[in-house]
């Protein structure tokens, strides 16, 4: 309760320091919260973006694809890394080489390949969340301790309980840490790649109210894919509490 | 002691392992036999494979030659309804808590929830464990944690126990009055122990049979019954003549080993 407190107060004191700020500034750079609520209620009730609600739908979409493909990926190539010596170590470098690399130099080259339509969006997406869950995975499989493996088989466990009683709930904290890390980079790669180069999204949104000077619709839409940040990121975390009590 | 009734037997068991530097035989023509209800103690050097012979007891390895028998059948792979295994590290599930993990195996079998509580909440007590039936393993000390790894494979009811240095990591306070509490259990329980230690002091106050293995590769040494009663006193002449007996030979083995 005292630091819900502290945190709305913290808040009140930000949005106080941003309205005067903005007020002492250039109307067309810096706008302050009291003109940024109009323009998010012009938002809100469709006045100034009508297509908002579609292009909503279109970034969720991609979102949704994305992550999806980038955890299946993830997933099986962590497995499949993890569990077979010699394919770890012969594909472990290239897969921690391939991450340091900055994924934003592959999205010239994805708009090449995939356009600008949403293919790009999602495959951008992909790949920036694709190596966290990789990595995750591998990294819990090298966290399960191999003596509870044993202990789990001379307890008459087959390979299947092994994995779900043992293996799981071991890897569980790393592996879903990863899935966490997955879905904020997907759904930072599906925004950049809109910003960067779309015709339809809340990227393409934003990139017209700025590119137009419309400070204030900018801030406002800056806002709604906030709420949809913040809205991914407690859905992950609820899915995190279900299956920290699946494994128990 | 009134029944004489082979429980296990090892038969001319040899097993190599293969290493980066070649390969390496850890067992050599072992055989031993051990009736019901005794408590057997394999002691040797280290190195000389008596986790290896008991691994494959418990049916986790597999002999290259020769073979294991259990009430007369062979061993072909881990039969928890019959053995039951306490390891050296007590290797509880961290995310389990100490009732949870003495549940562990009748989970496996597929004991209804109720019954498996009932089962391994009976078991607490004995193992002084009352209070702690909902503290995870990170919360109990090391002797505590041994004992909820002993109440798992007592609650399977296995007719054998199979115990690989289950006392190695405590202190020897600690570890004397584990073995005189595992003393009472093994007593009121009926079970066939076999247990592994370096311990001399172990091997003579607990077992009702001792078998010397050799440096590696491993093979019996000598076998011998301790027919004494229990508790037992380490002062009598019979058990100071007996410990000089075995220390000489332990002693030869683990000079070899060193070598």
């Amino acid at each position: 309760m005292k630091v819900l407190g502290l945190r709305l107060a913290l808040l009140a004191l930000l949005v106080a320091a941003w309205e005067i700020a903005g007020r002492t500034m250039n109307p067309l750079l810096g706008v302050p919260p009291s003109a940024v609520l109009p323009a998010l209620r012009d938002l809100l009730l469709l006045r100034s973006y009508p297509d908002l609600p579609a292009s909503l739908a279109l970034t969720v979409r991609e979102i949704a694809t994305a992550y999806a493909l980038a955890v299946a990926a993830g997933v099986g190539c962590g497995f499949m890394l993890g569990m077979h010596r010699l394919v770890g170590r012969v594909w472990g470098p290239m897969l921690a080489a391939l991450y340091a690399v900055p994924a934003v130099v592959w999205y010239p080259s994805l708009m090449l390949f995939f356009g600008l339509d949403a293919a790009s969006k999602i495959a951008f997406g992909f790949l920036l969340g694709f190596f966290p869950v990789a990595l995750a995975v591998l990294a819990g499989i090298r966290q399960v301790n191999p003596q509870l493996v044993v202990v789990a088989r001379a307890y008459g466990a087959g390979t299947v309980t092994v994995f779900r009683r043992v293996m799981l709930p071991a890897m569980m904290f790393t592996l879903v840490g990863g899935l966490r890390t997955g879905l904020a980079l997907c759904v930072i790669g599906v925004i950049v790649g809109e910003i960067l180069g779309s015709k339809a999204g809340m990227g393409a949104l934003i990139n017209h109210a700025y590119g137009l000077l419309r400070t204030g619709d900018y801030v406002a839409l800056v806002l709604v894919t906030l709420i949809l940040v913040v809205g991914s990121d407690v859905l992950a975390s609820t899915v995190e509490r279900r299956a920290r009590r699946w494994t128990e | 002691m009134s029944s004489r009734r082979e429980l296990i037997a090892v038969e001319g068991v040899t097993k190599r392992y293969l290493t980066s530097s070649g390969s390496v035989e850890a067992l050599h023509d072992v055989s031993l036999s051990v009736d019901e209800g005794a408590f057997c103690t394999l002691i040797g050097p280290s190195g000389c494979g008596k986790s290896t012979l008991l691994s494959m007891l418990g049916g986790l390895v597999a002999p290259d030659q020769g073979r294991l028998l259990v009430e007369g059948q062979p061993v072909s792979g881990p039969d928890p309804r019959r053995v039951a295994t306490v390891f050296q590290e007590a290797g509880l599930f961290p995310w389990r808590t100490a009732l949870q993990n003495v549940e562990f195996g009748l989970e496996l079998q597929g004991v209804p929830a109720e019954r498996r509580r009932r089962t391994a909440s009976e078991l607490l007590g004995p193992l002084g464990l009352s209070g702690f039936a909902e503290k995870y393993p990170r919360e109990l000390s090391g002797g505590m944690k041994q004992r909820v790894a002993i109440g798992r494979a007592l609650a399977l009811d296995a007719k054998i126990l199979l115990m690989d240095e289950p006392f190695g990591a405590l202190d020897e306070q600690t570890r004397v009055l584990m073995g005189e509490w595992l003393l009472d259990i093994w007593r009121r329980t009926q079970k066939t122990v076999i247990f592994v230690t370096h311990s001399l002091h172990e091997a003579l106050f607990l077992s009702t049979r001792v078998a010397v293995m050799t440096a590696r590769p491993g093979r019996i040494k000598s076998a011998f019954d301790l027919p004494m009663d229990y508790p037992r006193s380490m002062e009598s002449p019979e058990m100071v003549a007996l410990r000089a007996k075995l220390w000489s030979e332990i002693r030869e083995e683990s000079l070899r080993a060193m070598r």
